[in-house]
């Protein structure tokens, strides 16, 4: 099986339309047409993760994001960048296969990135989530509690709060990535990754945050790929502090 | 969004016609129409009705008895601003939530939000604050950090106590006494009485010694160019996908040089501390001061 056999058995199975103007859901590096030994779902191809996809013997990588380090992929400005070349050498030496899947996945019934955050933070009943995602109830508790066990759940470094840590919350919106919900008075606690009349905004980073939906990325992809072995491979937490 | 098409449109006949007598200096109280109309005039430049820099809330046509700045005026930046008489407030970045800054703009650019509508129960209560306060707000940003004296640069090098340290005046390099990457980043935590924005990548037991400094934002293209130059980063806030991903995947190479991003408004504050002084040689017979937003982010136990 190639890798472009894996991405049209994708295409077949995403259950919306297919939008080839999308400049982020393609192939980024390497040869389509290589054989693949196994498939590797990430939210970020990071340098640490390539690595041990590769030593896993998993040759196509699956990234909810980039791989150069900006939107577009765009690697005009990088051709002469040390970091650049060694990332480049060390997929093409290994015959490795790098796609994207972003747009297609938030457009997806369920958004797994959407499910698996909501998971992660200890919140249930979002099984069947899409991108905005409505408000979910946890049991009350206090925003500085519910943060806690937020952090302590997702294991999260670069978390940031605001609000007060005394204010009673029970009502949770939650947007992965930097898809941080538009405040509203209908939530306590809006969480997002990136950027309050709800009480209290937690921003779980962007790895931390999207990651999870890409264990329910792989899980999905093997109902119709039998062939190779899939496997999530995280991305590191980036932050010391 | 009435009254502010309003209030733009006294503006413009304020500032633009130079038979306005009400509003010419010295005959009569000094407005924030006349206030801005000196400081658009010492900054230079095109001021379009389009672009970030203009009146965001209130009545320019209003006299002026103090002016604030501020890296953002947050409602509680508004609250210290009314209570020590300052009702020009001079902002860095938006007041409501998004470039769009209480317009309605066509379409969203990029990614993240645009900011709320004007029908938006939090805009409307802003907005009310700053008009029942007789408040006037004017955001200052992109024509203040073109200054060929780039104080957002300078503020935050004094704020940090780096400002003889400089390596060369036209670059925001600095060379700081040889520290491990966790002792400079507590030293910056201290001087900017931080509490949980700041978030660093690299290795942390890596030697700091030459810093770059980039308050505000910064795009992937000046990392890339930057980068190999210098120990660490400090800057504003970049995007996770790019320019941390960047950091993360040269300390996987193993160098050891760090990302340290502090806050945007946090890596703003100093530079908007000296819009404050530079206020009081430009609009003169007022009295101008600064006003913290701090650090809004804390860490969950």
């Amino acid at each position: 099986m190639t890798g472009r056999e894996v991405v049209e058995l994708i295409k077949k199975h995403v259950g919306v339309p297919w939008n080839e103007q999308s400049y982020r859901d393609t192939f980024k590096l390497g040869n389509p047409d290589s054989q693949v030994k196994g498939i590797a779902t990430t939210v970020m191809v990071t340098f640490g993760m390539l690595k041990r996809a590769n030593e896993a013997g998993l040759n196509m990588v699956i990234s909810h994001e980039d791989t150069f380090w900006n939107d577009r992929d765009e690697t005009k400005d990088l051709t002469s960048n040390p970091l650049y070349k060694l990332k480049t050498e060390y997929v093409l030496e290994n015959d490795m296969i790098i796609w994207r899947i972003h747009d297609h996945m938030h457009a997806m019934k369920p958004d797994y990135t959407v499910v698996g955050s909501l998971r992660s933070v200890g919140v249930k009943g979002g099984e069947d989530a899409v991108m905005r995602a409505r408000v979910y109830t946890i049991p009350e508790t206090t925003l500085g509690e519910f943060a806690s066990q937020v952090k302590r759940l997702t294991g999260s470094r670069g978390f940031r709060c605001v609000g007060d840590p005394k204010a009673k919350v029970s009502r949770i919106l939650l947007g992965p990535g930097y898809a941080t919900p538009r405040i509203t008075a209908d939530a306590d606690v809006v969480i997002g990754a990136s950027l309050g009349m709800a009480k209290g905004l937690i921003m779980l980073g962007h790895v931390v945050s999207e990651q999870p939906g890409m264990e329910d990325l792989a899980n999905w992809m093997r109902e119709f790929i039998k062939d190779v072995p899939i496997k999530f491979v995280p991305a590191d937490e980036p932050f010391w502090t | 969004m009435k009254l502010i098409n309003l209030s733009r449109r006294h503006f413009a006949l304020a500032a633009g016609s130079v038979v306005a007598a009400p509003f010419a200096a010295g005959a009569g109280p000094l407005t924030a129409g006349d206030a801005v109309k000196r400081i658009q005039t010492e900054l230079g430049g095109d001021w379009p009705d389009m672009g970030p820099d203009g009146f965001k809330a209130g009545d320019p046509a209003t006299p002026v008895k103090g002016i604030a700045t501020t890296a953002m005026a947050t409602m509680d930046v508004l609250k210290q601003a009314a209570k020590a008489n300052s009702n020009l407030v001079l902002t860095y970045e938006p007041t409501f939530y998004g470039r769009a800054d209480g317009r309605a703009l066509a379409a969203p650019v990029g990614r993240g939000s645009a900011g709320l509508a004007p029908d938006d129960s939090v805009f409307k209560a802003k907005r009310e604050f700053i008009e029942k306060n007789g408040l006037v707000v004017f955001r200052l940003r992109d024509h203040w950090q073109a200054r060929k004296e780039n104080d957002m640069v300078a503020g935050l090098a004094e704020a940090l106590g780096w400002s003889k340290r400089r390596v060369k005046p036209d670059d925001a390099l600095f060379d700081i006494p040889a520290a491990t990457a966790e002792e400079t980043v507590a030293m910056i935590r201290g001087k900017l009485n931080l509490r949980g924005g700041l978030r660093a990548v690299g290795d942390r037991r890596g030697v700091v010694k030459r810093v770059l400094l980039c308050p505000g934002t910064m795009t992937p293209p000046t990392m890339w160019q930057r980068y190999s130059e210098v120990d660490m980063i400090v800057a504003g806030e970049v995007r996770e996908w790019e320019n941390t991903h960047y950091a993360a995947d040269i300390y996987t190479i193993g160098e050891r040089r760090n990302l340290v991003t502090i806050g945007r408004v946090a890596s703003e504050e100093p530079g908007m501390r000296f819009c404050a002084v530079w206020i009081k040689s430009v609009v003169k017979g007022v009295p101008s001061r600064w006003i913290g937003a701090g650090d809004p982010y804390w860490r969950a136990a």
